[in-house]
């Protein structure tokens, strides 16, 4: 090209001149209004004095959703921390928490609506308007309804909560579709259908501020809890100022059993089998207490006495020996018998678990067994014990409902897979859609949730997201190119949580609720939308009628309409504070005990389980309520009215979840024994770790406190810390193989095999093989994959990278962990594979 | 600096029609009006005088291929996923100070900078406030308003405004748009993005030598 002089400068302007008067097609500048400068006016130059913006918000990070403060510096969110008038955190956040900033500016974020235009996994795309989207979408939306098979539009989604999931549900339920994928069977499904058998809808939490005594079963608790940073903290003030020891079992020498009063190394799977010893020890010893013995149903007989109890249980427990438990388990008989009655005599005692314990065959017969200690201590929903968790009720506006309301069966696992998948089996969603024996959906839209990451067996979950004869059009909402994205027709581009409107509710340790919200820190980057707006969206072109006009607006209705918040002072409040919580509300501790008044028309007395419950409201006559009894009525649960405790009703343990159930405890489960399972809890061995040959190793996976399982690698702060992830194997195990400290490994089994990197170690124990779960990304940017995603490249979009100093990013295992399901609860069995390690 | 108010503000204007239509050309996929205008015999004139070439097939394909392959390619080079060239200053900002990045220091510098002007960004507008474009725009809107000036014979604001755009160009946009426009040449595939980013680079020398130097004398 020539150099640009006078003249051929004249001619481009003429050009230029005359494209700019044609208009060029596009709507309109970047810039509005009118200069007005002044001659010897105003100073125009970039002044020091910068903007600072305090804003309340939350963070979401991962499911503990902290209240946080976010700071903002002439429109740049600069600072995230914790909220210092949340009840819940008490001004703490965590590492993963301040790093969130990472996720509004890192330079592979996804800020505009793209479309495919190569094959899929091609990664070729081109850039549309939301207006294009949207339209495109309803297209492919509208005939789902107009033929009335709304079901044909799967959502699929993984962290949503709070108003976030009950905005998308209203959508939905306006829609017509109940085809809704979730995530929490690959999370902790079998915790919550454990406890959901026995106390009803809601999982456990701690009361660290007050317990004397705490026994952690596979949890990582001081690193990445599901309520991480509120009850963290109150176990290690516990431990340091009252002298509270912590004994933690677990496969892995974790931070956590690192801080622990001591580490009891435990054999994979398990856990249960120790815990029905210490009730074995608890019992013989007459260490229990029988305070809980009424609220709790141990045999087939509803009205055992407290003694025929003690019988019932001694009796399932007798071959449960602490010597049988340390053949099985490796943890001493004497250890066992020792922390049992620790346990037991504390005044008062937490007993945790989590994925180490549930993530495995029978895993929800296991938390059973968990919640079987707690009771018969008495340590149930007690100060200072495992109590039932707190969160906030939000009310939130209703849209109307779509008279036609349908669903594919697809997300509880294929047919006989899982007992009661309350949860769903969504490990399987994508094979149940590769199947097709129960249909596929012909719009399926993700957000939040990258499948072939997350799951097991990932090379199939892209094979079948590839494949456009099994899923015709799919939709992903994200902020990052990822694993599943990249086979998407349309992404999305997602807001990030600091750029969006929520009303929050994880539960709270102390008993007492916090509502809080999370609020834009800033307008949210390019053209990134929150879901929210995108419903509305979308409901306008396809004739739906929603109860909100924007997600902000939702958002206000909920503070409005909510009891406490909306005397409190509603939105306004809320956008100032942050959080409230009543001041006189108390900690519902034994809320169980509560009289109930029975005398309500329609209220009678099932003989038979003790059973108060209102007939009418069961829609059934009299005759038939008394000649069918409680348990012979359909949806009878539902009329519930309160348990016959020793002559006086009271509300005990409302059965408010799918199973049918009394208001006992039910520690000997009719539902369980119909379906073939053991009615109490019991040990069942891993069939696959039945079956090991000699060389073979058990493989488990861990968290790690920097990163959530698949949405921080991009962050850079966090994997500037944490960006690769050896094996850990323990030195007899490493030796017998010939593997040293940083021998580069292959671990295979019938699924493939992934080649790492050997950390040896004597915290570990030996015959198993442990990976964390958030690394080996084929894309998440330049921090999480190391090469801006989909192809090698540079990072040119950011100046900051060419200070990484790190080369690795680590190794996924779950390519070479099979989707396979928990019977009884659906979820995902990630501690039961076996692999081969060899050096390489 | 004469008295020729005619030539003057001609001048402005000119420099005015480049920047908006550079401007134009970085905020956007290519619109087919757009590439119909610069297929036209004018144009088409201009670029050959300058040695501009985009290739046979910018010529002879359908314009709505052209108009589809361009949209690609833009969505390629210059919002991804994958490798791209960020079109915002913040991006080529070295500074060591790790506030560099999207929306770092160098944008609010621009946001604060085009706002102390009186103008304000639009409502409709969901970019960023450094991406090139907006720069570009922000001076072709400062030669435009030069140009009123001179046309009304208000020397003084027509220079004070030359001298808010040399401090525009020499703080910001003549700052990076060296290393932008190589980046794309580097990675541009299709001749067309790498023959714009020549040419603004071409043009902002040329702003370099006319009017820095001048408004510096």
């Amino acid at each position: 090209m020539k150099k640009l002089n006078r003249r051929n400068f004249m001619k481009l302007a003429a050009g230029g001149g005359g494209a700019l008067a044609a208009g060029l097609g596009f709507s309109q500048g970047a810039l509005a209004g009118s200069i007005k400068l002044q001659a010897g006016g105003r100073d125009f130059s970039p002044t020091t004095n910068k903007e600072l913006q305090a804003i309340p918000t939350a963070c979401w990070q991962c499911v503990t959703r902290d209240a946080m403060i976010g700071y903002v510096e002439d429109g740049r969110v600069v600072k995230l921390e914790g909220h210092p008038d949340s009840i819940r955190t008490l001004g703490k956040l965590c590492a993963k928490g301040q790093a969130g900033v990472n996720h509004v500016y890192f330079p592979d974020r996804i800020l505009y609506p793209m479309l495919r235009v190569g094959k899929r996994g091609e990664h070729k795309w081109k850039r549309i308007s939301w207006d294009e989207a949207l339209d495109l979408m309803a297209s492919k939306l509208k005939p789902l309804l107009d033929a009335g098979t709304p079901e044909l539009f799967m959502y699929q989604y993984g962290r949503h909560k709070g108003s976030q999931s009950s905005i998308m549900h209203d959508f939905m339920n306006a829609f017509g579709s109940q085809t809704i994928g979730t995530h929490t069977s690959v999370c902790e499904g079998p915790k919550w259908v454990g406890q959901e058998s026995l106390w009803g809808g809601m999982y456990d939490n701690w009361d660290y501020d007050h317990t004397d005594f705490v026994v952690n079963f596979g949890s990582n608790q001081f690193e990445t809890h599901t309520n991480h940073i509120p009850t963290s903290q109150r176990l290690i003030r516990a431990m340091v100022d009252r002298n509270v020891p912590l004994y933690t079992f677990d496969v892995r020498l974790s931070n956590t059993a690192a801080k622990s009063t001591e580490w009891i190394p435990i054999n994979v799977g398990k856990d249960g089998l120790v815990m029905l010893a210490m009730v074995n020890v608890i019992m013989n010893e007459k260490l229990f207490r029988r305070d809980h013995l009424k609220y709790m149903r141990v045999s087939p007989d509803y009205h055992a006495s407290d003694d025929e109890k003690i019988a019932a249980i001694k009796k399932h427990v007798e071959k449960f020996t602490p010597e049988f438990a340390e053949k099985e388990s490796g943890v001493p008989a004497d250890k066992i018998r020792q922390i049992a009655r620790g346990y037991a005599k504390a005044k008062s005692a937490c007993l945790i678990g989590y994925r180490g314990t549930v993530m495995h065959y029978h895993g929800a017969d296991q938390e059973r067994a968990a919640m079987l200690l707690s009771a018969i201590t008495n340590n149930l929903d007690r100060k200072g014990g495992r109590v039932m968790g707190v969160g906030a009720g939000w009310k939130a506006p209703h849209s109307p409902k779509a008279k036609l309301q349908k669903s594919l069966d697809i997300v509880n696992g294929f047919p006989g897979e899982a007992a009661f998948p309350t949860h769903q089996c969504s490990q399987q969603n994508l094979p149940m859609i590769k199947d097709g024996q129960n249909g596929r959906p012909k719009v399926y839209w993700s957000s939040c949730n990258n499948q072939a990451f997350i799951n097991g067996n990932n090379n199939e979950a892209e094979a079948i997201l590839k494949d456009e004869g099994l899923i015709p059009f799919y939709v992903n909402t994200n902020i990052v190119y990822d694993e599943t994205s990249q086979y998407a027709d349309l992404i999305l581009p997602d807001v990030t949580y600091l750029e969006r409107w929520d009303t929050e509710d994880m539960v709270s340790p102390t008993g007492v609720a916090e509502y809080y919200i999370r609020q834009p820190l800033i307008k949210p980057l390019g053209e990134a939308r929150d879901q929210g707006e995108v419903f509305a969206g979308l409901a306008k072109r396809l004739g739906i009628e929603l109860a909100y006009s924007s997600k902000e607006d939702y958002v206000r209705q909920s503070c409005e309409m909510t009891p406490g918040v909306k005397e409190a002072g509603g939105f306004e409040y809320m956008k100032k504070h942050g959080v409230w919580h009543d001041k006189n509300a108390k900690p519902n501790f034994g809320f169980y005990e509560a009289k109930v008044d029975v005398s309500g028309d329609g209220v009678i007395l099932d003989e038979k389980t003790g059973v108060y419950w209102n007939y009418k409201q069961a829609g059934v006559s009299e005759s038939e309520a008394r000649s069918k009894g409680y348990l012979g009525v359909d949806g009878a649960k539902d009329a519930y009215v309160a348990q016959d405790i020793a002559g006086t009703p009271r509300k005990a343990y409302p059965p408010n979840t799918s199973f049918v159930k009394s208001g006992l405890l039910d520690f000997y489960s009719d539902n369980f024994a119909a379906k073939g399972f053991p009615p109490f809890p019991t040990y069942t061995p891993i069939p696959e770790h039945q079956k090991m040959a000699k060389d073979d190793l058990h493989l488990t996976t861990y968290k790690v406190a920097v990163h959530t399982h698949s949405r921080t690698s991009h962050c850079k702060w966090l994997s500037e810390i944490k960006h690769d992830n050896p094996a850990w194997i323990n030195s007899k195990t490493a030796a017998a193989r010939g593997i040293k400290d940083g021998d580069r490994i292959k671990v295979a089994n019938e699924l493939g095999e992934i080649t790492t990197t050997a950390h040896v170690t004597e915290g570990i124990i030996p015959g198993i093989i442990a990976i964390s779960h958030h690394l080996g990304r084929q894309h998440s940017g330049i921090y999480g994959s190391g090469k801006s995603s989909p192809t090698p490249g540079g990072a040119a979009a950011d100046p900051d990278a060419k200070n990484m100093w790190w080369d690795k990013h680590g190794i996924h295992p779950n390519t070479i962990i099979p989707n396979s399901s928990d019977p009884i609860s659906g979820g995902q069995r990630w501690m039961d594979t076996v692999v081969k390690v060899a050096k390489v | 600096m004469g008295n020729d108010w005619i030539e003057l503000a001609e001048n402005a204007r000119s420099r005015s029609d480049v920047y908006g239509l550079l401007s134009a050309v970085f905020r956007h996929e290519p619109s087919e009006i757009l590439i119909r205008k610069m297929r036209s015999v004018s144009v088409l004139g201009t670029f050959t005088g300058l040695g501009v070439d985009l290739g046979d097939r910018f010529y002879n394909d359908l314009v709505s291929e052209v108009v589809e392959e361009l949209a690609i390619e833009y969505t390629r080079l210059f919002i991804g996923p994958g490798p791209h060239v960020s079109p915002h200053e913040s991006i080529f900002d070295q500074a060591e100070d790790g506030m560099g990045g999207l929306w770092g220091a160098k944008t609010v510098e621009v946001k604060k900078f085009i706002q102390a002007t009186g103008l304000e960004y639009g409502n409709d507008f969901n970019g960023l406030p450094d991406h090139i474009s907006v720069e570009l725009e922000f001076m072709q809107k400062l030669t435009g308003w030069e140009a009123d000036k001179w046309l009304q014979k208000d020397r003084e604001s027509a220079e004070y405004c030359l001298l808010v755009q040399h401090k525009f160009l020499q703080q910001h946009l003549l700052s990076w748009v060296d290393q932008f426009c190589d980046a794309v040449i580097d990675q541009a595939e299709t001749p067309f993005y790498g023959v714009m980013a020549e040419l603004t680079k071409q043009f902002m020398e040329y702003e370099r030598q006319a009017i820095v130097t001048d408004t510096a004398a």
